[in-house]
């Protein structure tokens, strides 16, 4: 027998809808999350048998969520089973995201934005420069050559009520409710069973996803960390035997911090599941959305997927993570009226604003009240006492301007140079091509 | 045994990594490299976080049918998250005597040497519930088993607080007789440098000949499907 045999791919059962071979390596199979660029941070797609696991240990938002929502919307329009772990699972439902109404008007509409936003900005650009891409900071959202792969969402757009009727009469969907009743907590071996009996009697034919909103909120009764390390690992055991199956899962805002969990529980998060990142937002820290007004959160990478390699197949094919040339990219994430990105984080100009001031607000402030206020003191001068009071603390500063002028200061220069100095309301940087000079503020 | 570092055979090797620069490609490459050299010898698998799929198509890539091993005895792979019980917290603590009690007639078979033992992950046995009495019965036990047979025991440990050492890794420190400590790039992630790797010796250990390598010689490694490359700091291919 010749020593020489051709690799067949034995996998050949590999082939659900919906996913598609990861790239670099034809074993493992992957699906979608539902965005884009989340599928980029993880190397093309989450692959099947592996555990997502998003942290998002912000109160007072629910991108955690969000992410969630996303990754039902996907499994839905896909044509693959869901299972849905949630206290009140249909209210969770109720705010899915779903495909943009026509796709011709939405399309229209950007179209149009894309115009607006090019005649706005129109600007000159160096010869050198004018063959490069423009630059981006996200992967391109899918077109619809991609096929069932990633399809494309509308934020404002709900899941029309009939898609989840028929969703749950054909079974596709499965609704889990957590039930504590009283004071028990709900039982994690209980919940671990419900889902394994639920895995077993899936067909092997079609993809099964599993989505947790959300794990350890209140409802889910007071879990240590050691039940929440068991259950990510009884269920990881559980997807691994079963390569059909693939899980995300968000942890509550509140089990999202090593101060909850102790030191280094995050990490252990990381080594628990296949794949965990953390998206801080900004909400949190009023300083911090005012340095990056653009972006949301920032998002932390704890692991990646690498199911059947050494090396994480993202490090090598993220776009985002740009790891391929050089140091890794510090990500971000926005949300949008449409739709949520990851992208990466890159400082605005002059490091740090996104608008370059000439001088602080606070002296074009003053300077309008000086504007108006001397003019009307002008016309008064005499009448000193009957000031217009709306602003005290400036009329203080005018006074005295006012005896300097009565000692003989043209005060019709001073008013002009005011009147000059007044900040134009809209600034922006931009090398303008019809202005002779270089910079416009 | 592990060709950069040169070990002997027959000891205890405590390998510790962190969560940027998993040390997976240390098990699998010490047990690729002993099923090669060691031909007939015993291998033992105790994966306690990965899954049998992932060390055959790891395996794939140094040449190695894993079905092959396992059908001719010689490689017992265990998958340990079935064997152990539900941690309940309660006065009837789960313990991982059961567990051991099926390690054991697989040591007790293979008869002559050279044997090679690795458990691929005791840090999730803390986390998941297990007290550390517990897994310090457990890895003492599974020590004394290697040791009358002079089989290689490879424990692999993750840190999860650098700097802070919690009380299991003390007590593999003790026990060990290397420890190969992998850590990633104090910079952040690189596409061109995945980690260090630093040799220490265990506190017993009488060094005779054995080169150690201390953390500010650590040794560079970058990670590619077909296994790292090693290279002195200072060299990558990103520096020259």
């Amino acid at each position: 027998m010749s020593s020489f045999k051709r690799k067949s791919s034995t996998n050949s059962e590999l082939s659900y809808p919906g996913t598609r071979t990861a790239p670099g390596n034809i074993s493992t199979a992957i699906t979608s999350t539902g965005i884009p660029s989340l599928d980029d941070i993880l190397g093309g797609g989450l692959p099947l048998s592996c555990l997502l696991l998003l942290l998002a240990p912000d109160h007072h938002s629910s991108y955690g969520d969000l992410v969630q929502r996303y990754f039902v919307a996907e499994g839905l329009s896909g044509g693959h089973r869901v299972i849905v772990v949630h206290p009140n699972p249909k209210e969770f439902m109720a705010d899915v995201m779903w495909h943009p109404k026509s796709s011709s008007s939405t399309t229209d509409l950007e179209a149009r934005d894309t115009k607006h936003e090019a005649s706005e900005q129109k600007i000159k650009i160096a010869w050198r420069y004018e063959s490069m891409k423009p630059f981006q900071t996200t992967v391109v959202s899918p077109s619809s050559s991609t096929g069932d792969y990633c399809h494309a969402f509308d934020l404002s757009n709900r899941i029309p009520e009939a898609v989840v009727h028929v969703a749950i009469n054909s079974k596709q969907l499965t609704y889990v409710g957590i039930d504590a009743d009283g004071l028990d907590q709900i039982s994690i071996v209980d919940m671990l069973a419900r889902l394994s009996s639920l895995i077993e009697s899936s067909t092997p034919k079609s993809l099964l996803r599993i989505s947790i909103p959300s794990l350890a909120a209140p409802e889910w009764g007071d879990l240590s960390n050691l039940q929440i390390l068991w259950f990510l690992y009884s269920l990881r055991s559980l997807l691994r035997k079963h390569p059909y199956v693939c899980a995300s899962i968000s942890l509550a805002p509140q089990s999202s911090t090593d101060s909850w969990g102790g030191q280094g529980w995050l990490q252990k998060l990381g080594w628990a599941s296949d794949a965990a990142l953390s998206m801080v937002a900004f909400s949190a820290n009023p300083s911090l959305s005012s340095i990056f007004p653009s972006h949301h959160g920032m998002v932390h990478i704890h692991s990646l997927p690498s199911p059947h390699t050494l090396s994480v197949p993202s490090d090598r094919f993220s776009t985002l993570r740009g790891l391929s040339s050089s140091g890794e990219n510090n990500l971000a994430f926005k949300c949008t009226r449409k739709r949520l990105i990851f992208e990466t984080l890159h400082l605005d100009l002059e490091g740090g604003v996104s608008e370059r001031r000439t001088a602080p607000v606070t002296d074009n402030i003053d300077l309008n009240a000086f504007a108006g206020e001397t003019g009307n003191l002008h016309q008064h001068l005499h009448q000193t006492q009957s000031l217009d009071t709306t602003a005290v603390a400036s009329v203080d500063v005018q006074l005295e301007e006012d005896e300097a002028a009565s000692k003989n200061i043209p005060i019709p220069v001073a008013l002009e140079e005011v009147r000059q100095a007044k900040p134009k309301k809209k600034k922006t940087v931009a090398f303008q091509s019809d202005r002779p000079e270089l910079y416009d503020f | 045994m592990l060709s950069p570092f040169n070990l002997p055979e027959g000891i205890v090797l405590l390998i510790t990594d962190e969560l940027n620069s998993p040390a997976d490609f240390l098990l699998h490459r010490s047990f690729a490299e002993h099923v090669k050299s060691a031909k007939g010898a015993k291998n033992i698998v105790l994966s306690v976080s990965d899954s049998i799929a992932r060390w055959k198509s790891i395996a794939l890539k140094s040449n190695l049918n894993l079905a092959q091993y396992l059908a001719s005895g010689s490689l017992e792979f265990v998958d340990v998250s079935s064997h152990i019980q539900v941690p309940t917290g309660r006065s009837d603590q789960p313990n991982l005597h059961s567990l051991f009690n099926i390690i054991q007639p697989l040591l007790e078979k293979s008869d002559h040497g050279l044997a090679l033992v690795i458990l691929d992950d005791i840090s999730t046995l803390e986390w998941i519930g297990f007290s550390l009495l517990d897994i310090t019965r457990f890895t003492r036990a599974l020590r004394a088993a290697c040791l009358q047979i002079g089989a290689t025991l490879i424990i692999r440990h993750h840190i999860v607080t650098p700097g802070e050492p919690d009380d299991m890794f003390r007590y593999l420190l003790q026990i060990c007789t290397y420890r190969l400590e992998v850590q990633p790039l104090s910079s952040g992630r690189s596409g061109t440098v995945s980690g260090e790797i630093a040799l220490h010796s265990g506190p017993g250990t009488i060094v005779d000949g054995q080169k150690l390598i201390p953390r500010s010689l650590a040794l560079q490694y970058k990670l590619t499907d077909n296994g790292p490359t090693f290279f002195e700091k200072g060299t990558s291919s990103g520096v020259l």
